[in-house]
């Protein structure tokens, strides 16, 4: 009897220490090995800092799955704790959808935020006014270009000044080199990177830079959302861009890591990283000596002016229904140190968003990434909104149908505004 | 008239026994339905304010479902994809190959492995190894093979998108197809054959004579069985083009995939699944008619 008492009560308090243990624990979602790696020391600071238990958990799939599995489970109530976003876009649904908390006061307290440029700090706060998520690193993204083979070929590696400057520069490459002249992600495959590293580069310098109104509407009938639409048109019509690949799987591979390498593409957009693992030491298929013979231009405006796109790259949030929102907070604060923020510099080539890593020993030693950095605060970005998930889904068929040519820029654009209507509803819409 | 407390009781036994089957058969078959059935007169999303407070809207999705190229283009894709892959290719290769096995060939037992094969690799594996024989370019086997006869190269894939699936479902179906049949002509006794030899019927004539008459029911097990499977394929074709390119691929299921968890529009997507299940449910019922089957 005695012997079941006791193992009665072993029993109840064994429950209690591991429900005990289970509070203290606190889940983390990562998007891919590289951002686990980049994570491993901050978990460890975590874990010492606020005496909890750190579960990470990796999530090693495409940027669109990894965002369906995160929702699904953030839908189901079971999400993690803390979690990385794959894009700027995803943010403002999500806050609309109550998945995540606000952090405005924790952050706003918090010391390391003064050091923030501006312009992340601005592509953090949501339509509603509040901060839901840590916007420690940037993704900043130009155009790059084979420097060496224009050169060779006689062509001016001048800034392009306009659109039409930077189509005829497109041309003057087929021409000469037979190689294709510029690249804009576009199409179904390429998911949201048709949005991210496509269209908002050309829309943010249209005659409609901003697709929200004032009262949170989304605007895609504008006329600026027509010529971005016609600058991609140009560039198939006349075969200055590669179009067959974008069809495919996995339509960056191939454009990429294969023909700008080898000089058949000479001109993209990309961003930071591409400089280290897209064609730097970290590349599969490098390019010798890339910082001298890929140079880059900001994506001029329709009609003059140079942009330089900001993005937040991979902004962590808290759940809102988390059994640990507080220390979940406590554990965002830490993500956002500056030894985490150069560790994910390092290992995936985003652009920290503290001005104070500048002075930072390892930060010094990622040469490519210095001088992008110390440019980054005049980054532009477009106005967020609700929707903008749906807008990067729509602008990802539009472009499709664009590189299948069974479109005008004017059809394009009424695949766009219908598809987002039809998802989100006329009310959605100015 | 009455029944006797043994029947009863054996009744009751019954019941308990198939209780398990049935309760599973609710809680992970016939629940979901019912609740894709709710999903679907809301606007329930993965994000944005409809994650948060769906409403109720009626048959808003149906008519939008009715008005849209996009579903309609999925259907007919469905469509030609079971008819290619399932009732034509699959069907035909299984039937040959049951044909072909029951006679004394030489390496028997190696030409069944190899016909069984295909079920061995993962479906995700198995695209990824078709994706590889028919990308574009010099290196991919398809590409090569043809070359090497004169032949234009091509990207088979974008090209005959729709052909090429239609192909590699064949292939990944043709084991099950040859081991139904198989059991179906294993039924036919052989003295039926010997008879029909003896009365002078040439090889053509018993095989429509004697055959396909007497195989009939399991050819329409077959059917059914083959044809609710196929319309449901998803992670074969998904790893092959995920429904690309333009929608050229986009089965039924992909499209219920697409706008549940790309578009993240539960409830559209769970009135596409419902439409997806009717369709099911009617080819189901019709060939259970043909089939003369009591259920």
């Amino acid at each position: 009897m005695n012997k079941a008492v006791l193992g009665g009560l072993c029993a109840i308090l064994l429950g209690c220490t591991s429900t005990l243990v289970q509070a203290e624990t606190l889940r983390l979602a990562n998007h891919g090995q590289a951002g686990v790696d980049a994570m491993k020391s901050t978990v460890e600071r975590i874990e010492k800092k606020l005496g909890v238990t750190v579960e990470v958990v990796e999530y090693p799939a495409p940027d669109k799955d990894y965002l369906s599995k995160l929702l699904t489970e953030l839908g189901a109530g079971n999400g993690p704790d803390l979690f990385s976003l794959p894009s700027t876009a995803a943010v403002a649904d999500m806050v609309e959808a109550g998945y995540l908390a606000p952090i405005t006061t924790e952050i706003n307290a918090w010391e390391g935020y003064r050091n923030f440029y501006d312009v992340a700090k601005k592509l953090a706060v949501s339509p509603d006014g509040e901060t839901y998520v840590m916007p420690y690193m940037l993704g900043i993204q130009e155009i790059y270009y084979r420097k060496d083979v224009l050169e060779k070929a006689g062509i001016s590696t001048d800034q392009p000044k306009t659109w039409d400057d930077l189509i005829a520069r497109a041309e003057e490459i087929k021409a000469k080199t037979g190689a294709y002249g510029l690249l804009f992600p576009a199409g179904v495959s390429w998911g949201s990177g048709a949005f991210d590293e496509g269209f908002q580069h050309l829309i943010v310098g249209s005659k409609t830079p901003q697709i929200v109104t004032d009262d949170g509407k989304l605007d895609l009938s504008g006329e600026g959302v027509r010529d971005v639409f016609n600058v991609y048109k140009t560039l198939i019509d006349k075969d200055l861009m590669p179009v067959q690949p974008l069809l495919g799987p996995e339509p960056w591979v191939i454009p990429k890591y294969e023909m700008f390498p080898a000089g058949k593409l000479v001109a993209t957009t990309c961003g930071s990283w591409c400089y280290i693992f897209d064609w730097g030491r970290e590349s599969k298929t490098p390019i010798p000596d890339v910082l001298k013979v890929v140079g880059t231009w900001t994506v001029p405006g329709q009609a003059g002016g140079q942009y330089v796109l900001a993005n937040l790259a991979g902004p962590w949030a808290v759940n809102a229904k988390s059994a640990n929102v507080e220390l979940a907070k406590k554990a965002l604060l830490e993500i956002g140190s500056v030894e985490t923020q150069v560790s994910y510099a390092a290992r995936i080539g985003n652009i920290p968003a503290s001005k104070d890593v500048a002075k930072d020993p390892e930060f010094q030693k990622l040469t490519e990434l210095v001088p992008i950095h110390a440019a980054a605060e005049n980054g532009t970005f477009l106005k967020q909104a609700a929707g903008f998930g749906t807008v990067a889904e729509g602008v990802a068929r539009a472009t499709d149908a664009l590189l299948r040519k069974e479109v005008d820029a004017a059809g394009a654009q009424k695949i766009l505004v219908d598809y987002v209507t039809e998802t989100l509803g006329e009310d959605a819409m100015k | 008239m009455a029944k006797t407390l043994q029947e009863r009781r054996a009744e009751r036994q019954l019941m308990i026994v198939l209780l398990p089957s049935l309760l599973l058969l609710f809680a992970f078959v016939i629940y979901p339905a019912i609740y894709s059935v709710y999903l679907s007169f809301t606007n329930e999303a993965l994000t944005g304010a409809a994650a948060r407070a769906p409403r109720f809207v009626g048959l808003r999705n149906y008519t939008r479902l009715f008005n849209d190229a996009k579903f309609w283009n999925a259907l007919f894709v469905t469509f030609i994809f079971v008819l290619g892959s399932a009732i034509i290719g699959q069907f035909v290769l299984g039937l040959v190959s049951a044909i072909a096995l029951r006679r004394r060939l030489v390496f028997r037992t190696l030409f069944s492995s190899i016909i069984l094969l295909p079920n061995a690799a993962p479906e995700v594996v198995a695209g990824f190894m078709w994706i590889s024989m028919l990308a574009g370019g010099d290196h991919a086997t398809l590409s090569r093979i043809v070359s090497f006869f004169g032949l234009p190269t091509a990207d088979w894939l974008q090209v005959f998108p729709l052909s090429m699936i239609i192909v590699v479902n064949t292939w990944r179906g043709i084991a099950t197809a040859m081991i139904l049949l198989t059991a179906g002509l294993s039924t036919i006794p052989q003295e039926i054959y010997e008879a029909a030899r003896m009365d002078g019927a040439t090889p053509a004539q018993m095989f429509r004579r004697i055959t396909v008459p007497l195989m009939m029911p399991t050819i329409l097990l077959y059917m059914l069985i083959s044809t609710v499977s196929t319309i449901a394929v998803f992670g074969l074709v998904y790893a092959l083009t995920r429904g690309g390119p333009g929608g050229a691929t986009e089965l039924i299921s992909i499209y219920i995939y697409n706008q549940s968890f790309t578009a993240y529009q539960l409830g559209y997507g769970a009135a596409v699944a419902v439409i997806a299940l009717l369709v099911s449910l009617v080819l189901g019922i019709a060939y259970v008619r043909a089939a003369k089957v009591e259920i």
